[in-house]
């Protein structure tokens, strides 16, 4: 019997090759050296998905998976991680979305869905309470993402099932193919929709009527109560609030760290055509929230008139108003909008689909790529009527989309002739919104993320806006002024290794980083102990849990040096070292991570030559049979 | 007493339904909320909906054990335990701000919490509220 409360304590084990769904309980152990979520997920991945195993094939896992505090009353507890070794990179993969199908899985009484195999045919997971089965999806097969939802809500009468579903993207085994949680969220990155298209599973179908038993009610609402009281006292909550991440397009602008024209820049001239204002004014409907989140980040906007006229969508984020904006030096609000459905459609994940098209952008304007190579497609800067044709080109594979559909290391290597310099990417995966030349730690996080370039594996916002409060608060008065200055290097390499096992908590319990422990950051290490106390039974001091974070983050590194990564890989293109930034703040500055490098090794415990956890590291982190493993 | 919403102001968060429940059945659990938010779509506009502990109440009236009585303190309908399961009173309510617990045999309503309402409490936008 499963001791702790919170959990369902209970997962669903799916092999699709025989079509056989079983329930499997839930490990105490597991529980307490990883608690769920993304820890659950990395040790499985580890345990089970070896080197010798290609990403889209059917030996690779796929691993849904909720936390202790998802679905409870905590602040923005609706996080669902996906894990799965990534087909874009190689190695470890994972992915996150908040909305409503963590809680749900939970009421439905399981706290994680693990699949692997490959399904003969086209199938969708229906789990409705204890029941779960795998159905015929032959004819939702090439639908797109909320005509799937729509259709299994249909055929089920009821509006309230909550899905994770592929788009054509993930059917077709786009590299960077996300996975739609409904519809519109999306756990995007890492190319799992992908990894799901290749077992031809074409969602999951959840529906919960049960509960989620909490070990102290009282101290659970209580402490909930206070840290939302504090969220709504924050002097920054307002803004973060009412416009969401769109809220900082002007800030970074200004800091010259919205990339801009495949990171040619750090600032875009029509920013205030596609910042927060333009949006609110132009397709502002209402605020939606996710479940149990006061913050309600999301919106719902409208398109009025024009040619895209009605077109609605929700989840309009900063990395999209960068990626197919700035980016691609598009100042068409409308057509970003429009084309930001169409990947929510395709179930492309638009960081990536707009980097591939910044960096073949480039190459046109480099005259690397011309006519013969797009198939008569001119790729000009900002072209959006293009733009809009290729998005169902790449889900498609049709084309020039075939190669876009690789993402842009692969792009670079088939291309050849020089493209590789233009290739913003570590590690396979695409560079999201920022520029470590203006931001020292977001340049030292985007090569020590574990899932290849990545701003919320640290997501290092204490010196993003220079927020001293939030700064000595956390950290003490010793880090200031330094740790909260973006140009400063000193203290950086501290910040990003706290986020990054901070983070790997917040992601293994089913938290929000946008809504208060990262943006906002009020909710910090003590709060989320207590509040795994109160809601589990569990034990957790601060000491435990950085020990779980760490534990998390040094796996997910040695699951990445197993698949042959090295402190080599842990590099940034070479525009951010050899060409300085133009615009903003950041103007004439460049990037060397090296000295900040080094500091994060000697902060990890990590072998400074091969840039691995060493032997000893891992047996204090009880990880001495990955020791064995990766240091034979 | 009695608690007012206001839709203009609901995001569709469901923290009230969690608080509710938790305080209610120590467990997050949707489905036992007396407060409900009703929505016809995931963009909603959401309507927080919960009772409104009426003056003159349609849910008492069909009750045929007069189960559902006035708990003076806190100025909230109760349901007692006399109540026999019939759900006569979910037929009656115009507001369906009753519900019919079927493992328990039951109905179950908004008791005001004792005078402190979590929905009100927890609810971070306004959107329900106490009012005299």
């Amino acid at each position: 019997m499963f001791p702790y409360l919170g959990y369902a304590g209970k997962w669903l084990w799916v092999d699709l090759t025989e079509g056989k769904v079983e329930s499997r309980d839930y490990d105490p152990l597991l529980a307490e050296s990883y608690l769920g979520g993304n820890g659950f997920g990395t040790r499985l991945l580890w345990e089970n998905v070896g080197p010798d195993v290609d990403a889209l094939s059917p030996e690779n896992w796929l691993i849904f998976s909720t936390g202790p505090l998802c679905g409870t009353v905590m602040p923005n507890p609706g996080r669902m991680e996906v894990v799965a070794k990534s087909p874009l990179t190689g190695i470890y993969g994972d992915a996150n979305s908040g909305g409503f199908l963590g809680p749900e899985l939970k009421f439905a009484g399981w706290d994680a869905v693990v699949l692997t195999g490959q399904s003969p045919a086209p199938v969708y997971l229906a789990i409705e309470d204890g029941q779960a089965t795998l159905r015929d999806a032959t004819e939702l097969w090439g639908l797109t993402a909320s005509g799937t939802e729509q259709e299994i809500r249909r055929l089920w009468g009821d509006a309230l099932v909550k899905t994770a579903v592929i788009g054509p993207a993930g059917e077709n085994l786009v590299r960077y193919a996300g996975i739609q949680i409904t519809a519109q969220r999306s756990a995007a990155r890492c190319g799992l929709g992908a990894v799901m298209g290749s077992k031809r599973l074409k969602a999951l179908a959840v529906r919960g009527h049960g509960p989620i038993r909490i070990a102290d009610p009282k101290r659970l609402s209580h402490l909930s109560l206070e840290l939302q009281r504090r969220l709504l006292a924050n002097p920054i909550f307002p803004a973060v609030s009412a416009h969401g991440t769109p809220g900082i397009v002007s800030l970074m602008n200004a800091m010259g760290r919205f990339p801009t024209q495949n990171f040619k820049a750090g600032g875009y001239e029509n920013a205030d055509r596609i910042n927060a204002d333009a949006l609110y004014s132009r397709a502002f409907v209402r605020n939606v929230a996710c479940f149990g989140c006061p913050v309600a980040c999301d919106k719902v906007y409208q398109i009025p008139d024009g040619p895209f006229a009605n077109t609605s969508l929700r989840s309009v984020e900063y990395e999209t108003l960068n990626a197919l904006g700035a980016c691609i030096l598009n100042d068409d609000l409308d057509a970003l909008l429009a084309a930001n459905r169409l990947c929510d459609e395709l179930g492309l994940d638009t960081i990536s689909t707009g980097r591939c098209i910044s960096f073949a952008m480039e190459l046109w304007d480099e005259e690397i790529l011309n006519l013969d190579d797009t198939g008569g497609l001119p790729l000009r800067w900002g072209d959006m009527s293009v733009v809009l044709r290729l998005l169902p080109m790449i889900a498609r594979r049709e084309g020039f989309g075939n190669l876009l559909a690789e993402g842009v290391r692969r792009m670079s290597e088939t291309i050849g002739r020089g493209a590789e310099q233009f290739a913003m990417h570590v590690k396979g995966m695409e560079i999201p919104g920022q520029d470590g030349r203006a931001q020292r730690s977001m340049g030292l996080a985007h090569v020590t993320s574990t899932r290849g370039a990545d701003h919320l594996k640290a997501f290092p916002t204490i010196d993003e806006t220079g927020y001293p409060d939030e700064g000595r608060r956390r950290y003490g008065a010793d880090y200031l002024p330094e740790l909260v200055q973006p140009l400063a290097t000193k203290h950086k390499a501290f910040l990003v290794k706290d986020g990054e096992d901070f983070g790997a908590v917040i992601d293994s319990t089913g938290m929000c980083k946008s809504g208060g422990t990262f943006v906002l950051a009020e909710i910090y290490w003590p709060d989320i102990g207590a509040a795994i106390e109160a809601t589990t039974g569990m034990s957790m001091s601060v000491k435990l849990l950085k020990e779980i974070g760490e534990r998390i983050y040094n796996l997910q590194r040695c699951y990445d040096a197993i698949h042959g990564i090295t402190r080599a890989d842990d590099r940034l293109p070479r525009r951010f070292s050899a060409e300085p930034s133009p615009t903003g703040n950041a103007r004439g500055q460049t990037i060397d991570i090296e000295p900040m490098l080094q500091e994060y090794y000697r902060l990890r415990g990590w072998d400074a030559t091969k840039g691995w956890p060493t032997p000893e590291k891992l047996q204090t982190l009880g990880l001495g049979d990955v020791a064995a493993c990766l240091w034979r | 007493m009695h608690l007012e919403t206001d839709t203009d102001k609901c995001t569709g968060c469901r923290i009230c339904e969690n608080f509710c429940a938790l305080q209610h059945e120590g467990a997050i659990w949707p489905t036992r909320a007396r407060i409900r938010i009703l929505s016809q779509s995931d963009d909603g506009p959401f309507a927080p909906n919960v009772c409104r502990q009426c003056d003159d109440p349609a849910c008492a009236a069909a009750c045929p054990v007069d189960a559902i009585k006035p708990d003076v303190e806190a100025g909230a309908w109760v349901v007692g335990e006399e109540c026999i399961g019939c759900q006569a009173c979910l037929d009656a309510c115009p507001h369906h701000a009753i519900f019919f617990d079927a493992q328990l045999g039951r109905a179950f309503k908004c008791d005001l919490c004792q005078g402190e309402p979590q929905c009100a409490a927890s609810c971070p936008t306004g959107a329900v509220a106490l009012v005299p």
